[in-house]
């Protein structure tokens, strides 16, 4: 079966005959990271050279360029994420446990001094909120949540009553079964695909947002903490 | 070739939008065992480990805390899930899927243990899961580019080429590496002298599982028969 038969007419030849230098790029890459993990003998390293590899995996999973292989790439992504991440936390408890002292994964509280902190919250905050209402989405979420998190993490008051704390909480768990029920009428009821969609893309966006604010709430108190 | 060929009788499909699942009476009953397995997993007692010790005649208990187990517990759960999934799926991609969850459940397993021989050969076996990413899913890749389809209810109508035969032998690589089987089983043996062993023996089972399955997908892939 020659290329031609799945290759629509539409794609143009150059993009096509890029397919098999990027294969070899992938596989070069696997193979220059593969190289150096051999020769290293300190663990961190090799754990870093590791992603490497994965940028192989990813390149060689582009290099397909259809939607099936978009949808494989976002997966391989979060895989490998979820590795390193898990990966560094065993490193870093066997480490403390050789020593025995405990380190914690980010050192709070900090200081900062900017002074953009204290003129543009409001402003940055009130931008972002509303570029991410017009996002929508996953990536609306984060762009909205990201103001959120800037916002309070500059003003100054300190503590939230219990009952704001859980009432957003509750509304970002609710908010999150929107976009669940959205995506399983994508499954079962494919017609009302509009519903599903707006179902899922305001959902995840006013969960996320939520929850991005929660963690800058969290944050805080330990951020504005001074230095012992 | 058609799936019944290896699979016994073809019992039906669950379509649900792209995720096709189908049932044959193999891999129906993988998925039950599969299943039962992990229901005995979830509902039995944690064990403490008791070591003898040299130069005594004194025994060594190990015992691990509640919320520890509480963890465990859970992502044992959520790997016998994942290999359950792995048996029935007709997809090549919820496959790879499945088998990169059952990785890093793997891993997070034995992550909170205190051993430091145990977390040692947990990061090797970490290390070589996330380099046998790349043949699991570039092998997906491969298959794709060269079927079109990463659908093996479609798979099995398409004559084999070449890359689909490269593509299916990196995706054993893959999967081998990603389940920690033959020649990679030095650190998995290691991880499995951590304490509390109901929950550990899913590790075994679902790379056992995952292999012969694994094996079945690459005959429908290749066709020999």
């Amino acid at each position: 079966m020659s290329a031609s038969v799945l290759v629509p007419s539409v794609v143009s030849p150059v993009v096509v005959s890029l397919y098999l230098p990027a294969v070899f790029t992938a596989i070069l890459a696997a193979l220059i990271g593969l190289l150096a993990i051999s020769n290293q003998k300190n663990d961190l390293h090799t754990l870093i050279l590791t992603d490497i590899v994965g940028v192989g995996m990813l390149i060689l999973v582009a290099a397909v360029g259809t939607d099936l292989a978009e949808s494989l790439i976002l997966p391989g992504l979060v895989v490998e994420l979820a590795e390193i991440m898990a990966i560094s936390e065993i490193l870093m408890s066997r480490e403390m446990r050789k020593l025995g002292k405990t380190v914690e994964l980010i050192p709070l509280p900090l200081n900062m001094n900017m002074e953009i902190m204290d003129t543009a919250p409001t402003f940055i905050a009130i931008l972002l909120i509303a570029y991410g209402a017009f996002l929508t989405g996953f990536t609306g979420g984060a762009v909205a949540g990201g103001g959120i998190l800037f916002y309070v993490l500059s003003k100054m008051t300190r503590g939230v009553p219990t009952n704001t704390w859980e009432g957003i909480a509750g509304a970002s768990g609710i908010a999150w079964c929107l976009w669940l029920v959205g995506f399983l009428i994508f499954f079962i009821a494919p017609n009302y695909w509009l519903l599903a969609l707006f179902l899922g893309a305001f959902g995840v966006f006013i969960k996320v947002t939520f929850k991005v604010g929660l963690v800058g709430v969290m944050g805080r108190e330990e951020f504005k903490r001074e230095k012992e | 070739m058609d799936l019944s060929t290896l699979g016994g009788q073809f019992i039906g499909i669950i379509p649900l939008g792209d995720i096709v699942l189908y049932f044959t009476t193999f891999n129906l009953f993988m998925f039950a065992a599969v299943l039962a397995f992990t229901v005995l997993i979830a509902i039995s007692r944690t064990e403490s480990q008791v070591e003898a010790q040299f130069g005594t005649l004194k025994d060594r208990e190990k015992k691990v805390g509640k919320a520890e187990f509480k963890i465990r517990r859970f992502l044992a759960i959520v790997c016998g899930l994942a290999t359950a999934g792995a048996m029935v799926t007709g997809d090549v991609f919820d496959f790879t899927l499945f088998v990169a969850l059952i990785g890093i459940v793997n891993i997070g397993i034995v992550a909170a243990v205190k051993e430091i021989d145990v977390l040692d050969s947990a990061f090797q076996y970490g290390i070589i899961a996330m380099i046998a990413s790349l043949p699991l899913f570039g092998g997906a890749a491969f298959i794709l580019a060269s079927s079109g389809t990463l659908s093996l209810l479609e798979i099995v109508n398409i004559p084999t080429t070449t890359l689909m035969l490269f593509g299916s032998i990196l995706l054993f690589l893959g999967v081998a590496g990603e389940t920690g089987v033959a020649p990679f089983f030095a650190t998995k043996a290691e991880m499995f002298r951590t304490p509390g062993s109901p929950f550990l023996l899913i590790i075994h089972l679902s790379s056992l599982m995952v292999i012969v399955r694994i094996i079945e997908i690459l005959l429908i892939i290749n066709k020999p028969f």
